[in-house]
């Protein structure tokens, strides 16, 4: 993989390193060691004899892998002088020490892994040195839901299912489930994935819409299944979703920053046609009902006419 | 097949931090293989060719950490040099329980950039002899931090280095976007969202902007701040003002039994009115109209009489369709 001239670049400076200190490391250990597959790591070695100091009697790497091994030649040749684990840069800290802070606030970390991640934060913001400077400018905050979070994390480790009840905003209601928590994660907030025994499917639960949480003594039992790709987002709608679609003007703007959408046109004085699908286009009354003249929706018709229905309902208990 | 630019940089980078002393453009056109292929000397335009291509490189090697000194040599020839004693990481000793903090820690960026910059970090830390981790002796939390926007890169950017920027910016209910001149200071991810905090120019006072509502390209230039940047910036007072939670007063409704949970959890009293009514005191501020519209019939508000209007007067455009 190509990938990134200057990502590779800074791998193999490590790798050369690395490398000098192991004569014949495994390419399994190394590829392991720097987080990159095999097939990146025998990409680096396949650049690096290309690499050296021709200039003034200098000599080229002479390094080469029969697959399984590395071998490094002459590892003291004149001009290869590589032997010292270069400073970090400016972006490198920020991305170690933003990382490092953010995780370091969320609820429900292990006390052990805290005291360990603030340690090598200090550690870090000393060997960089300056360049630890511009972490400043980056910073991130998770939403805490602390108490929930601590129960789900002791149900997980002791593979207790859990009693919920949950809000769902779609509906405006608590609902009150047996779940097997499956994992927790950060994206924005903080969510539990967890087996439903209700639906008997894959769930996904905000941990701020826990209304209530209790450990059962039932042992958790979830299916085995594949984790979700986060990096995919955390709304997938299914090509067979039914679509909705929603006109809004300038006010009515930022459902395209709330929603997943496949399309939103431009429309003339500011205004945004977006185009969207969802399992269930009724969840979607409530944000019919809070756009009032910022926008409508245009399809499906039913769910327009629930809006008007429910206005027209709530405005007849104000007497109008 | 042209020579890959990763090897090109790494030769680059071999030959700055292998000399002892300073080397001229001249020197390390002729002992790079890629410049004599790209850029063969003698052939018309080839110079211009090779100075972009050398000043784009050492660009690329200075963003990876690289200090690169210029010195000017007696013949008024610049030399270039990469001193192991400014390039060296000075000495840091990770147990492994640390080395397993941070390899989780590298694990949550989504951007493309930071998430390079944080794998490149721990190859260094690696080959400094951080310990590698067990896999699975951490906590069981996943973490990621996505930035999406386009504006992020180019905006971290000029943050990081303090240069003034240009973008045009749509507020939440304008028409049309306007255009910002602002001296960025920092941008913090705070409920999901991205935002700017910085001077704003012509307005001459701090600002605070969302990321998603940055419409096209983010400019920079090459200019100097005219204002001081504060010790401290927050965006977060400002962005929950927005959110309507900087409350400003109590507003007394009516809510259906069985709804309304979020705003049982805020309410400060609750009063079972008998009739499948309880009659709650919430917090009052910006914004709260338009969520409690999204009750329908679930929730009255009974007062103040100006969020009564404005609630009623949301229904009625939602009722004409």
């Amino acid at each position: 993989m190509a990938a990134n001239a200057i990502d590779q670049t800074r791998r193999m400076l490590s790798l050369v390193t690395y490398l000098r200190e192991r004569p014949g490391a495994r390419v399994a250990d190394v590829a392991r060691a720097f987080g990159i597959t095999e097939d990146e790591l025998i990409g680096d070695l396949d650049v690096l004899p290309m690499c050296g100091t021709s200039f003034r009697g200098g000599d080229l790497l002479d390094i080469d892998t029969d697959g399984d091994r590395i071998w490094w030649h002459n590892p003291d040749a004149s001009g290869t002088s590589t032997g010292e684990p270069l400073r970090l840069a400016a972006d490198e800290a920020t991305a170690l020490l933003v990382a490092a802070r953010a995780v370091a606030t969320l609820p429900g970390l292990r006390e052990s892994d805290r005291q360990a991640l603030l340690r090598a934060t200090a550690k870090i913001e000393a060997a960089a040195g300056e360049a630890a400077g511009a972490s400043s400018r980056l910073s991130v905050r998770f939403e805490s839901e602390g108490g929930v979070f601590a129960d789900v994390d002791r149900a997980i480790s002791e593979r207790r299912r859990v009693w919920l009840r949950y809000y769902s905003p779609a509906r405006d209601e608590l609902t009150e489930r047996e779940v097997d928590p499956i994992r927790l994660f950060a994206v924005g907030h903080t969510y539990m994935e967890a087996w439903c025994r209700l639906s008997e499917a894959r769930r996904t639960f905000r941990l701020d819409r826990v209304a209530e949480i209790r450990l059962l003594d039932e042992p958790s039992d979830p299916p085995p299944v594949e984790l979700r790709d986060l990096s995919e987002g955390l709304v997938q709608p299914a090509a067979e979703d039914p679509e909705v679609v929603i006109e809004v003007g300038p006010g009515g703007r930022w459902v395209a920053e709330y929603y997943p959408h496949d399309s939103a046109e431009e429309l003339p004085e500011g205004g945004l046609r977006i185009t969207l699908r969802t399992p269930d286009p009724a969840s979607l009354r409530r944000l019919a009902l809070r756009l009032g003249r910022d926008g409508r929706i245009v399809s499906p018709p039913e769910l327009s006419g629930s809006a008007r229905e429910a206005a027209r309902e709530a405005l007849a208990a104000y007497g109008e | 097949m042209a020579i890959a630019k990763a090897e090109r940089l790494m030769n680059l980078a071999l030959c700055l931090l292998g000399t002892r002393r300073p080397l001229s453009k001249g020197e390390l056109r002729a002992s790079i293989e890629a410049y004599i292929e790209a850029a063969p000397v003698g052939e018309s335009g080839n110079d211009d060719a090779f100075n972009r291509m050398f000043e784009r490189d050492k660009d690329d090697l200075r963003e990876l950490g690289l200090i690169i000194e210029t010195v000017e040599g007696l013949d008024g020839e610049t030399g270039y040099q990469a001193r192991r004693d400014s390039n060296r990481l000075p000495a840091i000793t990770l147990d492994v329980e640390e080395a397993a903090a941070l390899g989780l820690a590298a694990k949550v960026w989504q951007q493309a950039r930071l998430a390079g910059a944080a794998s490149g970090a721990l190859q260094k830390l690696r080959a400094a002899g951080m310990p590698l981790a067990e896999d699975g002796s951490l906590s069981v939390l996943e973490t990621r931090i996505p930035a999406h926007e386009a504006a992020f890169e180019p905006l971290m950017l000029a943050a990081r280095d303090r240069r003034p920027v240009v973008f045009d910016y749509r507020k939440a209910n304008a028409v049309h976007p306007e255009q910002r001149r602002v001296e960025p200071w920092a941008l913090e991810f705070c409920r999901g969202h991205w935002y700017l905090a910085g001077w704003d120019r012509d307005r001459q006072a701090e600002r605070v902007f969302r990321l998603s509502r940055i419409t096209g390209k983010v400019r920079s230039r090459s200019l100097p701040f005219t204002a001081p940047v504060p010790d401290h910036v927050t965006v977060r007072t400002t962005v929950e003002s927005w959110a309507g939670e900087t409350a400003t007063g109590t507003a007394r409704i009516k809510v259906r039994a069985g709804h309304g949970y979020p705003l049982r959890a805020r309410a400060g009293v609750t009063r079972d009115l008998g009739d499948g009514w309880d009659e709650l005191e919430i917090p009052s501020g910006h914004g709260l109209d338009a969520w409690l519209v999204e009750f329908g019939p679930d929730v009255i508000v009974l007062e103040p009489a100006e969020l009564r209007a404005d609630v009623i007067d949301r229904l009625r455009a939602v009722a004409k369709g």
